[in-house]
C-alpha cells in the first residue's frame, strides 16, 4: 500500500510518506477518518493543545482573502487530558504518525501541556506553536523573539518524553537566527511556517472583518514567502525541516522538498479540497516514477543554482 | 459525508439577484431536511473555499437542487456556471430539523433562509403535521427569487410579507408570527430560519410565549465538516471558559434549539 520510495525518518520517527496534515486544519484526526484512509497518510498534526481546554475567540474567526484566508480561532480545543483519554484511544487502530500540537500563554503553561501528552501512548512527536503571546511578558509573541524561544525550547526538550519539533513563526526579521537559536536549545527538527499575521477590513462598516482585529493569513498566497524561508532555514541549520505554507498539490509541495524540507504539512488545502493530502502522495509516486527518483529523500535540498 | 465531483443540470435565475441550480450525482443520498452542501466550481482557483448552501429540494436519490442568492464572490462563482459543468460538492452535512415530537408546527422563513425549509414542509406535510407557514421577504422579486411559487405549491396554510408591501401583506414576517401566537395557542414548534435580527426575534416571541423554537443559523464557513472551529456560535452553556462557549454551525448545527444561542453575539458581521 505504502510506495517505499515515499518513505522518510526525522528525528528518529519513520513515517510512510512526507506528507502531514497540518495542525488547526485536521482536527483531532478523526475528524478527517470520513473523509480519507488515515493509513495512507504520513501523518498528521492534532489541533494545538494546550494544559487546560480553551473556548477561543468570538466570532467572526475567519475571513476568506485572496488565494487564502485570515484566521483568528483563538485556539479552541479539548486540552491535552481530554485529547489522552478520550481522542488518542480511538486513534490507535490507525497506522500514522501523530504529532500533538502544544501551546500555552507562559512558559509553565507549555511544560503542563507536555507532562500531561506524556502519559499519552502513540504520540510520535511533539510540534512547539511558539506564536503565541506570552502572558507573563505583556503578550509579546515568544516565537518573535530568538531568545524567548530559545529558553521555552530548553524547558520543552527537557519536559518531552519525545522528539520535539518547534514550529516557527514567519513574523520576525530573520528566520535563520531564530532557527539557530532553537537548534542550539536542542529542537530535534524544524516546522515552518506558521500563518502571516494580516489584517482585513470592511469599508462599510469601517470594522475589521475579524472580531479579533487581525489573523493569521494561511492558503497558497503565502506559499513563496514559506518556500523562501525553508530555503533560508534549510541552508543554515542541519536539523531536519517540515515544510508548511499554502501547499495544494505534489507540485507545490516539491517545491519545499527542493528547497530542503525533509516532509511538508498541508493545512488550508483541506478545507477546500479534503483528500488533497492522498492526491499529494499519489503525485509525489508519479513524480519519482517520472523523474525516476529512487527516494524522495535524494530531493531533499536538491535545489540546482545553474 | 461524501466528497465528489457533481454535473450542473441547469442553473436557472428565478429572479433577479437569485439562482436555482440542480446537480445531477452519480451517488445517491438520502438527505434530511435542513441538511447542507459545500460547493464549489471544480477545478477553479478563486475563491478558494466552498460555499455553505442548504439542499433545497431532492428531486432524485441523485439530483438535488439549491436556491442561493447571489452576494458575492463564492455565489456569483457558482451563477456563471451552465449546464454540464463541475462542482465540487461535499455532503450531506450538518444536523437536521427535529420534527419527532411536533404536534403542530410554525414555519418561519426569511429571504433566502426559505432553502432551509421548503424540505421540512414537505416533511411535515407528509407526517400530516398541522403546519403554518410564514413567508417574509424584501420585496415581490425576492419573494419570487426565494421560492415563493413553490411555498404556495405545498397547499399549507401560508401567509407573506414583504418589507415594501409589493407582495402580501406590508411589514415584517414576526408581526404575523405574532398574532398567530396570542390566537392560537395549542401547543406548537416555530421552525425559524432567515436573516440573524429576524431569527433573534423569533426566538424572543417564542421564549416569551414558551413556545419550543429551532433555528437553523449561518456562518461563513472554512470546511464544513468541523475542522477548522472558524464558524462557531456562542452558547449558553458556561463550558469551559467564563467567555461562555461555542459552537460550530457545521457540525454542531445548522439547526439549534433557539434558546442554546447568545443572540446578543452574532455569528457574523451583517
Ligand atoms: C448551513 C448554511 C446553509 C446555507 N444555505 C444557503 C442557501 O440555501 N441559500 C443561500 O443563498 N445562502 C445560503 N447560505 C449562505 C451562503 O453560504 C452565503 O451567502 C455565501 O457563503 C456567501 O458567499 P459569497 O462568496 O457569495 O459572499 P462573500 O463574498 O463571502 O460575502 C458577501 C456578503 O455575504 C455575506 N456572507 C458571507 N458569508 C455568509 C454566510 N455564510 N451567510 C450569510 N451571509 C454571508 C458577507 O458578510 C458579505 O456581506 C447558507 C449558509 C450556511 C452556513
Ligand atoms: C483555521 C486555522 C487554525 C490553525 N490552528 C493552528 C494551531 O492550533 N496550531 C498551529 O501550530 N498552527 C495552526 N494553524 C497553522 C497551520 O498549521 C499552518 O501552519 C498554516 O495554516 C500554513 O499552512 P497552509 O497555508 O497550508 O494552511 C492554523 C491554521 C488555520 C488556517
Amino acid at each position: 500500500m505504502h510506495d517505499p520510495r515515499l518513505a522518510i525518518e526525522i528525528a528518529g520517527i519513520r513515517f510512510n510518506n512526507p506528507v502531514l496534515g497540518a495542525s488547526g486544519t485536521f482536527g483531532y484526526g478523526l475528524d478527517m477518518a470520513e473523509l480519507i484512509d488515515l493509513n495512507r497518510l504520513g501523518g498528521f498534526c492534532t489541533k494545538g493543545l494546550s494544559a487546560r481546554p480553551l473556548a477561543g475567540n468570538p466570532p467572526a474567526r475567519i475571513v476568506e482573502t485572496h488565494g487564502g484566508m485570515l484566521n483568528a480561532i483563538g485556539l479552541q480545543n479539548i486540552g491535552a487530558r481530554a485529547f489522552v483519554e478520550e481522542k488518542l484511544p480511538l486513534l490507535r487502530q490507525y497506522d500514522t504518525r501523530i504529532i500533538a500540537n502544544v501551546f500555552g500563554y507562559s512558559d509553565d503553561d507549555y511544560i503542563e501541556a507536555i507532562e500531561i501528552l506524556n502519559d499519552g501512548a502513540d504520540i510520535a512527536a511533539y510540534e512547539l506553536n511558539i506564536s503565541c503571546p506570552n502572558v507573563k511578558e505583556g503578550g509579546i509573541v515568544i516565537g518573535n523573539s530568538a531568545a524567548a524561544a530559545a529558553r521555552l525550547t530548553e524547558k520543552a526538550r527537557r519536559a518531552a518524553a519525545r522528539p520535539l519539533i518547534v514550529k516557527l513563526s514567519p513574523n520576525v526579521t530573520d528566520i535563520s537566527e531564530l532557527a539557530r537559536a532553537i537548534r542550539d536549545a536542542g529542537a530535534d527538527a524544524l516546522s515552518l511556517i506558521n500563518t502571516v499575521v494580516g489584517m482585513s477590513i470592511d469599508v462599510n462598516t469601517r470594522k475589521p472583518r475579524l472580531n479579533y482585529g487581525t489573523g493569521g493569513l494561511s492558503g497558497p498566497a503565502i506559499r513563496p514567502i514559506a518556500v523562501r524561508m525553508v530555503y533560508e532555514v534549510a541552508r543554515v541549520v542541519s536539523l531536519p525541516v517540515i515544510g508548511i505554507g499554502g501547499i495544494a498539490s505534489a507540485m507545490d509541495a516539491l517545491e519545499f522538498i527542493i528547497a530542503g524540507a525533509t516532509a511538508v504539512q498541508i493545512g488550508t488545502a483541506n478545507y477546500y479540497d479534503p483528500r488533497v493530502t492522498m492526491k499529494v502522495i499519489d503525485g509525489l509516486s508519479e513524480y519519482c516514477e517520472h523523474h525516476q527518483v529512487d527516494s524522495i529523500f535524494s530531493l531533499v535540498s536538491s535545489l540546482r543554482k545553474e | 459525508m461524501i466528497d465528489t465531483i457533481a454535473t450542473v443540470e441547469r442553473n436557472l435565475e428565478p429572479a433577479k439577484g437569485y439562482r436555482l441550480l440542480t446537480l445531477n450525482f452519480n451517488e445517491e443520498f438520502q438527505i434530511l431536511p435542513g441538511q447542507f452542501a459545500m460547493l464549489r466550481a471544480h477545478n477553479g482557483y478563486e475563491p478558494l473555499l466552498r460555499r455553505a448552501l442548504a439542499v433545497y429540494k431532492q428531486d432524485s436519490p441523485g439530483q438535488l437542487s439549491f436556491l442561493y442568492q447571489v452576494l458575492g464572490r463564492g455565489t456569483e462563482m457558482l451563477s456563471l456556471l451552465g449546464s454540464g459543468a463541475k462542482v465540487d460538492a461535499l455532503l450531506p452535512l450538518g444536523n437536521h430539523w427535529p420534527v419527532e415530537e411536533c404536534p403542530r408546527a410554525i414555519v418561519v422563513a426569511g429571504g433566502v433562509g426559505s432553502a432551509s425549509v421548503l424540505m421540512l414542509c414537505e416533511q411535515l406535510k407528509r407526517l400530516r403535521v398541522d403546519t403554518q407557514i410564514f413567508f417574509g421577504a424584501a420585496n415581490e422579486r425576492s419573494a419570487l427569487g426565494c421560492g415563493i411559487a413553490d411555498f404556495l405549491a405545498l397547499d399549507l396554510p401560508l401567509s407573506t410579507t414583504t418589507d415594501d408591501g409589493s407582495f402580501g401583506e406590508h411589514g415584517l414576517v414576526t408581526s404575523p408570527l405574532e398574532r398567530h401566537l396570542d390566537e392560537d395557542t395549542r401547543t406548537a414548534v416555530v421552525y425559524t430560519c432567515g436573516p440573524w435580527a429576524m431569527m433573534k426575534r423569533v426566538a424572543e416571541i417564542s421564549r416569551l410565549r414558551e413556545v419550543k423554537c429551532f433555528a437553523s443559523l449561518e456562518a461563513p464557513m472554512g470546511c464544513g465538516f468541523g475542522v477548522c472551529v472558524g464558524c462557531v456560535v456562542a452558547v449558553n452553556t458556561d463550558e469551559p471558559s467564563g467567555y461562555g462557549s461555542y459552537k460550530r454551525v457545521c457540525t454542531d448545527g445548522s439547526v439549534f434549539p433557539a434558546d442554546l444561542i447568545r443572540w446578543e453575539v452574532a455569528a457574523m458581521s451583517h
